[in-house]
């Protein structure tokens, strides 16, 4: 499938799960699933404790710094499981 | 210039240029963004059809789940890749929000900024949404709407004569012996904002109070000097005596006490030397705090039949070890322990008889849930097993269990559980999401051996964290309260949902005695005027009688 069909695909199916709130429903269970591994308070903890002597202290900085750790220490388990409950949920959509 | 209110110069300017209409659009656009999605995010259920379209970049076109909206025109866009930015910059427009969090960013200093006066309409406008979308479930009432407190006119003036002192708010507790215990439940006594507000705002008076040997006197008075301008440690001498006055041998002298065993009977001491405690639906500050309630559902396997009862509670005590008495080393988490505490459990032969199918020595299986939460969760891990009665082979359970910093309690509720029971027992709407989210303030640890151990604990003041070991009191960090060997964590639930003031009954009985007795006196005055008329009448009688002789004689 072409590059730009495959763009199109994504953003059809993008917009048709945000509107039936399975969007929400999928990142709901990932952020429990996040939460109960420790990811979530590891993540604000860290990025707590890099603002706290940063200077100039700015959003922009904070997320660069931290989105290559917070995505390195997704827990495998989580990928897992987030990603089979998106293939159950597409295959729904499409039948 | 940055100061505590506010580190944009260029939105405090737009603030204070509130009487031109330039101020007014962007904040108005401000507000019902933050309406917009605190309405939208209270859906139910993912459907087969779409409710409404969603909002797309302006930019790019794809569909935004997070949007983020420019104050001053209909633009929405994505953070990625700079659109939103890029739209500021090219359109001339200031600030532009992001619609869950309610971050403003400004274009200028080219970042998210902090303002006071947002942070007060995001968190009345969110509270605003969601109070309007709850409703009680046993009452049906709507929920009441939060109302900040304004002085009155006899408040001003008594803060006219108020003499301000500075204070830390932060202060350690002396070791009277082997009182590590006592101290540490007292730090996360004190660092509970439901009691902190309770008891600063005068609530219970030791200085007016009558009852002897009061530990909700105490309690003012521990408040009063943690929140004194002395900032040496403090020695909670009169609090360890009440406690002892109050309490069973067993809780006196200074032996090392568990923590959890502590906690559990200053609960009900204080309960108990409050103003019109009640031993039913009590709503002293205790209960109003920590009280909840439990439900229990046991079903008989063979006729579906479900009984449930609802027991009082306040506080979680959860298990470590699975039923085969294993520690899943991999699945330590509070989340599990819950999950473990609300799962069916199948009942022994003769524990149970159906009453609908009336057959003895049934398969039943119970199950708990938790129908009311209250506005504190305090969960006690159970390390400590006694083998016996006799304390002396009693072990702890090191296992470290991990504890997030923030919990949403829906899964373990009684709705969720009914819900989940299929649709037809489905109850509908569950409230928002914020009614279940509880926030951690403080963790009480436990290091060393069962009966020579040391407790420490950690707790949040102003969203720092600190380290209390008796009277030392040092700043820490989320990452290490959340690393410690925790025994016992209390959570406070993010929105509290408010009912309709109600006069409490010892207050309504009062009343109702002195209606009575102004009854009784009215009685007793009515009788007097009757007796009095009698006297008259009899005295007329008789006059008459004289009279009429008298006549009779001439």
């Amino acid at each position: 499938m072409p590059a730009q069909d495959i763009n199109a695909l994504y953003a059809e199916i993008r917009k048709r799960m945000i509107e039936t709130g399975e969007w929400n429903q999928i990142r709901a269970v990932l952020a429990a699933k996040l939460s109960e591994t420790g990811w979530t308070d590891d993540l604000k903890h860290k990025s707590k404790e890099s603002a706290r002597h940063m200077d100039p202290l700015s959003f922009q900085a904070l997320l660069d710094e931290a989105s290559p750790r917070a995505y390195t220490s997704l827990p495998l388990a989580v990928k897992r499981e987030i990603t089979s409950l998106i293939r159950q949920i597409l295959e729904r959509q499409f039948e | 210039m940055a100061n505590a209110a506010s580190t944009c110069a260029h939105f405090a300017a737009l603030l204070t240029d509130i009487s031109s209409a330039s101020a007014e659009s962007p904040l108005e656009k401000y507000t019902s963004v933050i309406s917009w999605n605190a309405h939208r995010s209270q859906t139910t259920r993912p459907t087969k059809r779409r409710k409404t379209a969603a909002p797309t970049c302006g930019t790019c076109d794809i569909a935004l789940s997070r949007p983020l909206a420019c104050l001053h025109c209909p633009y929405t866009g994505c953070w990625k890749d700079s659109h939103l930015r890029q739209h500021l910059i090219s359109s001339s427009h200031q600030f532009g929000v992001e619609a869950k969090t309610g971050y403003v960013f400004c274009s200028e200093c080219d970042d998210f900024i902090y303002n006071a006066k947002l942070e007060e309409i995001y968190l009345t406008t969110v509270v605003s949404t969601e109070e309007k979308l709850t409703k009680f479930k046993v009452s049906q009432k709507p929920r009441e709407t939060y109302k900040a407190w304004t002085p009155s006119e006899k408040d001003l003036a008594a803060l006219e004569d108020a003499e301000s002192i500075s204070c830390q708010g932060r202060r350690g507790l002396l070791n009277l012996g082997q009182t590590c215990f006592l101290n540490a439940v007292l730090q996360c006594l004190v660092h509970n904002p439901l009691l902190r507000n309770y008891f600063l705002s005068d609530k219970h008076n030791s200085k007016t109070c009558k009852v002897e040997n009061c530990s909700c006197c105490e309690m003012d008075r521990l408040f009063a000097e943690i929140y004194s301008d002395d900032p040496a440690p403090y020695g909670p001498i009169t609090f360890l005596a009440t406690t002892w006055k109050a309490s069973s041998s067993e809780l006196s002298g200074y032996a090392q006490q568990d923590a959890h065993e502590f906690f559990m009977s200053t609960l009900n001491q204080i309960h108990l030397t409050s103003r019109g405690f009640t031993n039913v639906s009590c709503n002293c500050v205790m209960h109003s705090t920590f009280a909840g309630q439990l439900q229990s559902d046991v079903k008989c396997e063979r006729c579906g039949n479900v009984t449930s009862t609802v027991d009082p509670m306040l506080d979680i005590s959860l298990e470590l070890k699975s039923k085969n008495g294993e520690i899943n080393s991999s699945d330590n988490t509070l989340a599990a322990c819950l999950r473990r505490y609300t799962l069916p459990e199948k009942l022994g032969q003769k524990e149970y008889s159906c009453v609908k199918c009336g057959k003895a020595a049934h398969e039943a299986s119970k199950r708990l849930s938790i129908k009311k939460l209250p506005p504190v969760l305090s969960f006690q891990f159970k390390r400590f097993e006694h083998r016996t009665n006799d304390k002396s082979t009693a072990h702890k359970i090191e296992a470290n269990i991990r504890f997030p910093a923030t919990i949403n309690m829906k899964p373990y509720s009684t709705l969720a559980l009914q819900n989940s029971n299929g649709p037809a027992a489905s109850t509908g709407y569950m409230g928002p999401d914020a009614l279940y989210e509880y926030d951690l303030f403080a963790v009480i640890c436990h290091e060393g051996a069962i009966d020579n151990g040391h407790y420490t604990n950690f707790a949040r003041f102003e969203d720092e964290w600190y380290l209390f070991n008796d009277e030392k009191v040092t700043h820490s960090t989320l990452g290490a309260c959340l690393a410690s060997s925790a025994y016992m964590c209390f959570y406070v639930k993010r929105h509290l949902d408010y009912k309709p003031y109600m006069t409490p009954s010892y207050i309504l009985a009062r009343e109702n005695e002195a209606a009575r007795e102004k009854e009784l006196e009215r009685e007793k005055e009515r009788e007097k005027e009757r007796e009095k008329e009698l006297e008259h009448a009899k005295e007329a009688a008789r006059m008459k009688e004289l009279e009429d002789d008298l006549l009779a004689t001439v």
